[in-house]
């Protein structure tokens, strides 16, 4: 038998998968803006 | 999922479809596409003028005449009279005598509840603000002039009513804290409470005046008012009036402390909600470090439950705050306390949210006790029949556990969807290039999806 006896004091772990998504994804969009305003910088400036 | 041998039976009692997790994955997906939805369909602010239409004169003015004022505003002090009467002379039993219920089920949620939808029902049958205006009246008959008041400060603005609020339901879950009974408070106690509630009130009234108390101090008119700024009826300039629906709530928080307020119905519905689920352990820790310095079992609960419920407070603001820190991010936005103070009406259907989540199933089975038994027997000592229901009892099955789960999963979800268009509409006056404000509420999605993920596990732990 798997040693699953306190698996339930865990649950929250999948409460927090989408908040962290959320959280990734906004991240990630805010590290492109800013890479991408960085590159206009760098044209504008050439 | 019984081959899985769990250890305290933390699995959910409803018989749902899917795990109760799911749900939560399920919420966060509706509240992304929502998002999405509203980044490209709503490009213009659309709930910063409430768009009032006015009803006929004659029905304004015979709905808003001096008999009707007086007549509601007797029937609040009457009824809150009944209250404390029972709680100082009927049974010391909470199910049983009329005040608790009442006053914590009846009137506590039944505001908030009916005035989202109609707008600010407590406000004319509001007993204090009543007694005020009355011995103003009075006062001004005699001495031929209105009462004089102080200014009152502005930097304390809704502080006090935040600090009531969080009094309140301190007093009904810390103070009161018993179990096995819908409301676990001492009536007397309760009676006592409101008592003192009212002195203080009046007095306050006294010295700011009757109008800017209940704006800004009176803990009742400040809760239940703002729920009523979601509603769809108000009154203006002495017209009652149609408004857009939740475009009132836009105008709530300009003065200080409202902020605390709403944070501070998160909290408390979420620190009840988690006391007996979620931190449950967390609790009887810190308790038991209580009693082993050497604090009595009474005192170290009280405590225990004090630091948990202000830890709530804390960490609700604290979610909020990462929410607005993550906007100020963005090119061309306000101020911090500007950003903070212009987003936080976005809260109020998420604190109706949490509400209805928690405390609908005992709502709908304690109002059958109010309108049954409490109704005919008010002291609750077995003496009186006024209606004939002394022997309506409650009826638990009137609610399936999987329809009080469902109950709760669409009012957290439709809660925050409504969060996220105020907020988006919001962002529309900051930033009016949509793009913009779109990548800044990202941030409020985040939140959003934060207090919706949280919400659910309170509840799915607290129903398993």
């Amino acid at each position: 038998m798997l040693p699953l006896a306190h698996v339930a004091h865990y649950l929250w772990v999948l409460y927090v998968i989408p908040i962290l998504i959320v959280a990734g994804a906004i991240v990630r969009n805010m590290a492109t803006q800013r890479r991408l305003a960085r590159e206009d910088a760098e044209e504008e400036a050439r | 999922m019984s081959f899985i041998p769990l250890a305290h039976a933390l699995a959910s009692r409803q018989d749902l479809p899917i795990p109760a997790w799911l749900f939560a994955w399920a919420a966060s997906i509706v509240l992304i596409v929502s998002f999405f939805a509203l980044s490209a369909a709503w490009r213009k602010p659309q709930l910063e003028d409430e768009h009032a239409r006015p009803f006929g004169r004659r029905f304004s003015d015979a709905l808003l005449s001096l008999p009707a004022q007086v007549l509601c505003g007797a029937i609040g002090v009457f009824l809150l009279g009944v209250a404390i009467y029972a709680g100082l002379h009927g049974t010391e039993a909470p199910d049983r005598n009329f005040a608790l219920t009442f006053l914590f089920v009846t009137c506590w949620l039944g505001f908030p509840f009916f005035s989202a939808i109609f707008g600010d029902l407590f406000r004319p049958f509001n007993p204090w603000r009543a007694v005020g205006r009355a011995a103003g009246g009075t006062f001004a008959a005699i001495a031929g002039q209105r009462p004089p008041h102080l200014p009152y400060p502005e930097r304390l603005g809704r502080w006090p009513a935040a600090v009531g609020l969080l009094a309140v339901v301190w007093l009904e879950v810390v103070y009161g804290a018993s179990g096995g009974v819908a409301v676990g408070l001492a009536p007397h106690a309760a009676a006592v409470a409101a008592l003192i509630y009212s002195v203080y009130t009046l007095a306050m009234m006294a010295v700011f005046g009757v109008e800017t108390w209940c704006e800004r101090g009176e803990t009742f008119s400040v809760y239940f008012g703002m729920f009523g700024r979601l509603g769809i009826f108000g009154v203006r300039d002495g017209r009652f009036y149609r408004r857009r629906p939740f475009s009132a709530a836009t105008s709530w928080a300009t003065i200080p402390g409202s902020a605390a307020v709403v944070i501070a119905s998160i909290a408390t519905t979420s620190f009840d909600g988690a006391q007996e689920g979620a931190f449950k352990s967390a609790i009887e820790s810190t308790f038991e470090w209580f009693v082993d310095r050497g604090l009595g079992l009474t005192t170290s609960l009280r405590l225990t439950d004090t630091v948990f419920m202000l830890l709530c407070f804390a960490g609700v603001a604290l979610v909020y705050n990462l929410g607005v820190r993550g906007m100020r991010t963005v090119p061309g936005a306000p101020d911090f306390k500007k950003l903070r103070t212009g987003f936080v009406h976005t809260l109020i259907p998420i604190a109706l949210a949490y509400l209805v989540a928690h405390y609908f199933s005992l709502f709908v089975f304690q109002e059958q006790a109010q309108f049954g038994y409490l109704l005919s027997d008010p002291l609750g000592t077995g003496h009186s029949d006024l209606f004939g229901t002394v022997n309506n009892e409650v009826d638990y099955n009137l609610l399936s556990a999987n329809a009080i789960w469902y109950v709760q999963v669409a009012a957290l979800v439709v809660g925050h969807v409504i969060g996220l268009m105020l907020a988006h509409d919001r962002a529309l006056v900051y930033w009016p290039d949509y793009r913009k404000a779109t990548a800044s509420q990202y941030w409020m999605l985040a939140v959003m999806v934060a207090f919706t993920c949280f919400g659910l596990y309170l509840l799915s732990v607290a129903n398993g």
